[in-house]
């Protein structure tokens, strides 16, 4: 038994910072990957959504198929596929890194899951209230951007921040090309030594124990920060895009 | 470098497809059915089961599905001594069968990650079983209890047709995300479509083809189920008027 707390007391540094002298690992990475995937993802995912509701029939296919395509394969196969083109030569500066290729990977895959949520949520505005922006002289960007995207975010948060845990527990796939997040860790930690095979057990329950309190937590703050929204924010949050912009229309 | 697509490749592309697709299959049956369970036992009347269930679904939601599966195969077997974990978990008449019917060498770890998938699906399902219910009209229960049904029958009649029709399009959504999560089971040895991809791409050194084959049979997989559960879709909401309540 206290060899088992041993183990793991001279692990769990490793387990939540990674090795001393390299860059971050352990849980701070897999934390790290999930808040690039999810940020470079929603910005993309904008894009995305817009194209998928655009004018023009070839941009919202193009876009229906960018969704389709990352929505439809593994992680863990879109991020060997990456990191095979991104090893294959030089892509945007990227030499061979598998943190580069794991970024690229969880952007793709985040953001083909956002922009249905934000697809969802932009057909939630009311109508009226985005042809009352254009009556008052807004251009179909202002709109856009003042009007529709402000408050759909409010309609989105529950899906979006739902979507921002599942990433965070998906970045563990990323071991398949060793980037040093929690799951890689344990894997170092526990190495190939058969001696280490009573620590298994003990070191893969604080692997999901660590991933399980971040998870739980966010979605604990997400549920609270939705509560809030509905209870009385209703009105302001209605109000505030528009009397904020209201000069500017 | 060698032929890419040499018919033994094909034929262990194939096999690996197979059993991808069984992996599927299975975890599918048996989450729907823990999920309809756990599900179940959050809306008891009894809090002590309503919270055990609740932990249940909260414990196994928010831990990666590939920690599971790495746990179950690999780290609990080594709870138990040397020779009782073999005959436990590799030599015995039940994995001898196994090994007979389905082909594989080493059947635990297929088992271990259908358990871990269908933990993980499970606990989602749960949950989306329970926001079903949740959107049932009060008075058709209501409706229910005064008719005379009891717990059974107004589970059996009520809660889970009600219940599951309300879910299904996000079940349908769960299930396909669990067809890719078999792909997981791949780093346990389970000879699943990935492991076989790796498996060739190791042997002919021709990543490129094999990454994109692999992509084109994992959309079509999606493609087809989701087509197929939208059939069942369909069908379970035959005679209805098409009014979601969402």
């Amino acid at each position: 038994m206290s060899d088992q707390i041993d183990f793991l007391l001279d692990s769990l540094p490793h387990l939540l910072f990674g090795f001393p002298g390299q860059r971050p690992g352990g849980l701070v990475m897999s934390v790290l990957l999930a808040v690039a995937g999810l940020g470079v993802g929603l910005a993309v995912a904008v894009v995305v959504a817009a194209a998928q509701d655009a004018r023009s029939r070839s941009l919202r296919r193009l876009a229906d198929s960018y969704v389709h395509l990352f929505r439809g394969i593994p992680l863990i196969l879109l991020v060997l596929i990456i990191h095979q083109l991104v090893a294959s030569g030089p892509i945007l500066g990227l030499n061979n890194t598998p943190l580069g290729s794991a970024v690229i990977a969880l952007v793709l895959y985040s953001s083909a899951y956002q922009a249905d949520i934000i697809r969802t949520g932009l057909r939630s505005v009311p109508v009226g209230m985005v042809e009352w922006a254009r009556v008052i002289g807004g251009s179909p960007w202002q709109v856009y951007r003042l009007v529709k995207l402000p408050y759909s975010l409010r309609v989105m948060q529950p899906a979006l921040s739902g979507q921002g845990i599942t990433l965070f527990k998906d970045t563990s796939v990323v071991v398949i090309i060793g980037v040093a997040e929690l799951t890689t860790t344990a894997r170092i930690v526990l190495g190939s030594d058969v001696g280490n095979t009573p620590f298994w057990v003990a070191t893969y329950l604080t692997v999901g124990l660590l991933y399980f309190v971040v998870a739980f937590a966010v979605s604990r703050l997400a549920l609270r920060g939705e509560r809030r929204y509905q209870a009385g924010n209703l009105v302001r949050s209605l109000a505030i895009p528009t009397a904020k912009t209201g000069s500017r229309l | 470098m060698r032929e890419s697509l040499t018919p033994e490749t094909v034929s262990l592309l194939l096999a690996g497809l197979t059993l991808t697709i069984a992996l599927t299959v299975v975890t599918s049956i048996t989450s729907f059915v823990v999920g309809i369970g756990v599900g179940t036992l959050r809306l008891s009347a009894n809090r002590l089961i309503r919270s055990a269930a609740g932990t249940f679904v909260e414990v196994f939601r928010n831990i990666p599905a590939l920690i599971q599966i790495i746990f179950w195969a690999f780290a609990f077997p080594s709870l138990f001594p040397a020779d009782t974990r073999m005959f436990l978990f590799f030599d015995n008449s039940v994995m001898t069968w196994l090994t007979t019917v389905t082909g594989l060498s080493l059947p635990y770890y297929a088992l271990a990650a259908c358990f871990g998938l269908t933990l993980n699906t499970g606990a989602h399902m749960a949950e989306l079983f329970r926001a079903g219910v949740g959107t049932l009209p009060r008075e058709r229960i209501e409706t229910a209890r005064l008719l005379g049904a009891g717990t059974l029958a107004l589970f059996w009649w009520v809660l889970l047709p009600g219940g599951v029709r309300a879910a299904f399009p996000a079940i349908t959504t769960r299930l396909i995300h669990n067809m890719k999560n078999t792909a997981l089971a791949s780093f346990v040895a389970v000879p699943e479509f990935f492991q076989t991809v790796q498996a060739s791409i190791t042997q002919s050194f021709r990543a490129v083809e094999f990454l994109t084959i692999a992509a084109v049979v994992y959309l079509l997989l999606s493609t087809v189920m989701a087509g197929l559960l939208r059939r069942v879709d369909i069908r379970l909401n035959r005679g209805r008027m098409h009014v979601r309540p969402d």
